[in-house]
């Protein structure tokens, strides 16, 4: 995408230069039109535009949670300036700042607020979700490998905001099944 | 004054059937018709894409009555752009509306 | 009589007061054109000072330059100075001050009101910023998310002075809008049909429509969010049927709008600047116009762009990325027309051309990654990081201060009748453009390393530390240019040295009058018939100081002007302008009263303030016609018009109309706000329903349906000479009717502060309840007029704009009704 966009910046400031050299050409007002707005304004723009939106929706597409029997739930809730999170696997347990998952199995985190707007945003595992007061959002995330991710919040929630994050710790199967059953992590 | 209603006639009516189709989103979603079998689909992608086709018609009948004899605008420069602005208007309509007939129903991503 | 007699005899009669007098009671366009364009710049100069310490702050890692309270302070009236004090009040300053120029007239429609958005803006721009010197600013971000905004967690007087003087100044921008509007599509010169309107024009009308439409949900917004802070109805608090969400939709359906609010006039101008530089015509006219009138639709069709992150159906996000993509098409077509005009002509690198080129290339950076922002994998990633803030002051730096700075330095020679002396303007580009590019190719940088906007400190170990730096010590560059355009304008002001007229050789009106130039713009009005009027007539100057044209020669004291058809611009009427008079200034010092009663909450003079706005508003009507038949007058060039007064469709008509257009988008955001928290908030249906009343709803929508009745035969009773009284006693009546029933729906809904149901009902019963008294006012209003003989078969103008909103009280009575008691009957 990047090397994409460096192209037609490219190419539209080599157009604007080559505005400035001399030339002898008549003007033609029929043709200019065809060229410049027909061609490139309405061609061009809308072919490459086409080509980005049906991607962007494609890829979006493919990013959807699919339904799994392995899917793990944890819920997340923010306030300020904390995260604490509960497991559907160990009913009771809550865990402040931390929040544990296994490594290798997706994860639905259904997150909600108990005051203003967060965002959760573990950025090495997935996109930004919103925590809103009296909704839950729900996001699959999945870390490949054991260990720990940092998390942050991603959306201005006042003085706190800077230092207001949590930490992701992905447990290989046996750490997990030990955390599930109790074990004091 | 009517020149200036047909200029700016074929995306007013875009952006009404974009937002009520994006409202019947939303409340088609909220009231759960994609679980409602209907015709091999669901009602949800049913009820949307009638409406979609809806406003394909709509909006192709305001190109074709921009450049009839009986509503076209009287003057040249009036007419040439009301007619592009409603050639946009059929490709709006197609364009922000195509993912109803392609994307999965109500999943929120993640 | 000559020239020079011509000219002293109409600045006799245009002049404004002189002195400081002359500021406070000027109605004159270029007076206040020259007036918002320096508060506005004064304002952008605070802005910048801010920014300044925002960057100073983020330079190192760990800065104990300012705490989180004060930085939240800075970002937050920095982002909102930018956007509401600086760079739409530049738009209006720029339209007030060019258009009737470049149009061929004299002044905008409504002088007076011009002067009072001036006020209003000035007034509302200075409580914020006395809200920043005590320390109490706005602190949640220039789009103040509720609840971080609500009464719970921002319990200060901070969030009131946003919502309340944000409010206050959009006065201004509904005004300028409104003026615009009717000037354009009316006050131009004899023959300038809608395809030979300077580009600038279309450009501006596009733009003035766009804020009709796009700032009512913000107004709306921050009136709920007021109501929710100051009396507890909870329209976004989750736990009362609120939603915090219906905040997001209202301020993006304005926020979205906005970013291209700012972006068309810069447009306008660049359009305008790029064919006199290449020596040629703009390529593609029609399309241009095209372009900027579907970008202004599409763009309403992308505020949920900026919630891709709220949890929204994929479907919904899937339909907005690709209205996100489409926008982008109109904005390139009008990018290769400019291109493709340097190619045609011969393009000649002035000053203001550097700034052009710098547009250009920031503009199309800026492009380039909002495209990728509405790729929702991409935009999931980059959302609320410094990525998004680096892109945004790409768009908004490119789209509209190089614009502007471009045309500065255009009309500066139209402004003073001075040239530049030193060569400072070119080095402040080059530091400018420098600085600017050094700053946020940074921001970028950091912003995909993962730095979220908004944090006041970051840890050393992130690596952040140079790249911040890096950008921190161009954003001083940048500034430095910036100050070195102060300079260069104020040495510009002090030394002197005359410059020819029209030294770019233009094509358009503005450069037909003098420079600086006089305050009745031209000494006879031109008939144009062709889109470049002076390359065209280039003896066109003197022919109309000679007194060739329309209106040149002033029988009377009276400020003229005449109004052309809509489409081809045949004369119709013509105008007679209200004096100088610090009516307007007045007027806005006692609606700053009524804000500023509610804002340190001494109610007891809100009810008072909103008495005196009303009385000033029947002063500033009351002085406008006359008590006797004018008849046709002469225009000159052997042309006779009817007074605008003598006219069904007069400019205060016209000026009703597009009002009504702000009005019903805010009420339609309204009943879109009532059934969005029906459809998505948590908390419903409520408890308790407004008990349904069959004698309620039939005596309002009789009585409406009544008063348009009444007033319809009164207009043709008094067409026939006479007997218009009785039944304009009886449209009274009904009105009285319709504002009884708002009245007893008040009294009779459950607790306001119990539901957002009942909340969002009292608004729509305030808000029925404050328009039947308008309708009142205003027919009691007429019924005075004719009594004093004000109106006669011929006077009719007054009549048919209450008419109007006769009617317009007529249809949101029933909506509002329906709203009301519909669903007490279904449940």
């Amino acid at each position: 995408m990047l090397a994409g966009a460096g192209g037609i910046l490219g190419l539209v400031l080599l157009l604007l230069g080559a505005a400035f050299r001399t030339r002898g050409r008549a003007p033609d007002e029929g043709r200019d039109v065809k060229v410049w707005i027909v061609g490139l304004g309405l061609g061009f723009t809308m072919s490459v535009l086409a080509a980005l939106t049906v991607y962007g929706v494609y890829s979006g597409q493919q990013l959807m949670p699919r339904d799994g029997t392995d899917v793990v739930s944890v819920q997340a809730e923010a306030r300020r300036w904390s995260w604490s999170f509960a497991y559907a696997d160990r009913p009771g347990h809550i865990t402040d700042g931390i929040m544990h998952i296994p490594a290798g199995r997706p994860v639905d985190v259904a997150i909600t607020s108990a005051d203003v707007v967060h965002s959760f945003w573990v950025p090495r595992l997935a996109g930004k979700l919103d925590a809103i007061p009296g909704h839950v959002n729900t996001i699959r995330i999945e870390a490949d490998m054991p260990g720990t991710y940092e998390g942050l919040t991603a959306e201005y929630n006042g003085p706190g905001y800077s230092d207001h994050g949590f930490a992701v710790i992905a447990h290989d199967p046996q750490a997990w099944a030990d955390f599930v059953a109790g074990g004091d992590r | 004054m009517k020149d200036v209603l047909r200029i700016l006639l074929p995306l007013l009516v875009w952006l009404a059937s974009f937002s009520a189709i994006y409202g019947l989103h939303g409340i088609g979603c909220a009231a759960g018709w994609p679980d409602v079998a209907l015709a091999g689909s669901s009602l949800f992608r049913l009820a949307l894409l009638a409406a979609w086709i809806a406003a394909i018609v709509l909006q192709v009948a305001i190109l074709i009555a921009l450049r009839s004899t009986r509503f076209r605008a009287d003057e040249g420069f009036a007419y040439r752009v009301s007619v592009a602005l409603a050639w946009v208007g059929v490709v709006a309509i197609l364009w922000t509306l195509f993912p109803l007939a392609t994307v999965a129903e109500c999943r929120v991503m993640g | 009589m000559t020239a020079l007699r011509r000219h002293r005899r109409l600045s006799a009669i245009w002049a404004s007061e002189p002195g400081w007098k002359g500021w406070t009671s000027s109605v004159n366009h270029t007076d206040l054109g020259r007036m918002f364009l320096a508060t506005s710049f004064f304002f952008f100069f605070v802005g910048g000072v801010l920014a300044m310490l925002v960057r100073a702050q983020l330079a190192t890692p760990h800065s104990a330059f300012a705490d989180a309270g004060a930085f939240s302070q800075f970002f937050t009236m920095h982002g909102t100075i930018m956007m509401f004090l600086f760079a739409i009040p530049t738009f209006e300053g720029l339209a007030i001050y060019l258009l009737p120029k470049l149009l061929g007239t004299r002044d905008l429609a409504f002088p007076r009101l011009t002067a009072y958005g001036y006020w209003c803006y000035v007034f509302g721009g200075s409580m914020l910023l006395v809200a920043m010197v005590l320390g109490i600013a706005p602190d949640g971000g220039w789009f103040m998310y509720p609840p971080l905004t609500g009464p719970l967690h921002s319990p200060g007087i901070n969030t009131d002075f946003w919502l309340i003087g944000i409010t206050f100044v959009e006065i201004s921008a509904i005004a300028a809008a409104v003026e615009l509007t009717v000037s354009i599509l009316k006050y131009r010169a004899p023959g300038m049909s809608l395809d030979k309107m300077p580009i600038f024009a279309w450009y501006a009308l596009v733009t003035a429509l766009m804020i009709l439409t796009g700032f009512p949900p913000l107004i709306l917004g921050s009136v709920l969010l007021e109501l929710e802070r100051a009396f507890g109805l909870p329209f976004f608090q989750v736990e009362l049927g609120g939603d915090s969400l219906l905040w997001q939709h209202l301020f993006w359906l304005f926020g979205h709008p906005e970013v291209y609010i700012i972006f068309l006039p810069a447009a306008g101008v660049i359009s305008t600047i790029i064919p006199v530089m290449a020596r040629t015509t703009l390529l593609g006219y029609g399309w241009i116009v095209a372009s900027a009138v579907a970008l202004a639709f599409l763009s309403f069709g992308l505020w949920v762009h900026h919630m891709f992150t709220t949890g929204i159906p994929f479907m919904g996000l899937a339909f907005f990325s690709a209205a996100s993509t489409l926008v982008a098409v109109p904005t390139g077509v009008q990018v290769f027309a400019w291109i493709g005009t340097l190619w045609k002509g011969r393009p000649e690198l002035h000053l203001p051309m550097l700034h052009i080129l710098g547009f250009f290339v920031t503009f199309l950076i800026g492009g380039l990654t909002g495209v990728m922002v509405a790729v929702v994998p991409f935009d999931w990633q980059v959302h609320d990081t410094a990525f998004v803030t680096a892109h945004l002051h790409y768009v908004l730096f490119g789209g509209f201060v190089f614009p502007i700075l471009a045309g500065i330095y255009y009309w500066l020679p139209l402004f003073s009748g001075r040239r530049r002396f030193f060569r400072l303007g070119e080095l402040a580009f080059a530091l400018i453009f420098l600085g600017f590019h050094g700053t946020f190719l940074a921001m970028h940088w950091v912003g995909l390393l993962g730095q979220r906007r908004r944090i006041e400190t970051y840890d050393a170990e992130t690596g952040w530390g140079t790249i911040n730096l890096i950008s921190s010590i161009s954003s001083f560059v940048m500034a430095i240019g910036l100050a070195m355009v102060l300079v260069d304008l104020l040495i510009h002001a002090f030394v002197s040295v005359r410059a020819a007229r029209n030294p770019w050789k233009a094509g358009s009106l503005e450069w037909a009058s003098m420079s600086p130039p006089p305050p009745y713009n031209f000494a006879s009005l031109p008939q144009v018939d062709t889109r470049d009027p002076l390359h065209g007539d280039p003896d066109l100057p003197n022919r109309l100081a000679r007194g060739e044209g329309y209106l040149g020669d002033p029988a009377t004291d009276r400020r003229e002007t005449l109004t052309v058809s809509i489409g081809a611009a045949r004369p119709d009427f013509m105008v007679i302008y209200p004096g100088n008079t610090r009516l307007p200034i007045v007027m806005a010092a006692v609606t700053g009263l009524f804000f500023l009663s509610i804002l340190l909450k001494l109610y007891w003079v809100t009810p008072l303030a909103l008495a005196g706005v009303a009385a000033l508003a029947v002063v500033w009507v009351w002085r406008l016609g006359t008590q006797m038949d004018q008849g046709p007058q002469e225009a000159g060039r052997g042309v006779t018009l009817p007074l605008a007064g003598e006219t069904e469709k007069s400019p205060g008509w016209w000026g009703s109309v597009f009002l009504l257009v702000a009005n019903a988008t805010f009420f339609g955001s309204l009943l879109f706000g009532y059934a969005f928290l029906w459809t998505v908030a948590p908390g419903w249906p409520p408890q308790e329903w407004l008990a349904p009343s069959l004698l309620e709803f039939g005596a309002g929508t009789l009585a409406a349906v009544i008063a348009m009745l009444a007033l319809r035969f009164a207009i043709r009773r008094n067409r026939r000479h006479g007997g218009a009284l009785p039944r304009l006693a009886l449209a009274l009546g009904a009105t009285a009717v319709t504002a009884l029933v708002f009245a007893t729906l008040l009294v009779r809904l459950p607790p306001a502060d119990g539901h957002a149901y009942a909340a969002t009902l009292f608004v729509l019963g305030a808000y029925g309840l404050f328009h039947a008294l308008l309708v009142g006012l205003m027919l009691a209003f007429v019924i005075a007029r004719v009594r004093r003989g004000y109106a006669s078969a011929v006077r009719v103008a007054e009549f048919h704009i209450v008419l109007l909103w006769t009617d317009y009280l007529a249809g949101i009575t029933v909506l509002s009704l329906l709203a009301a008691h519909v669903p007490g009957v279904l449940a």
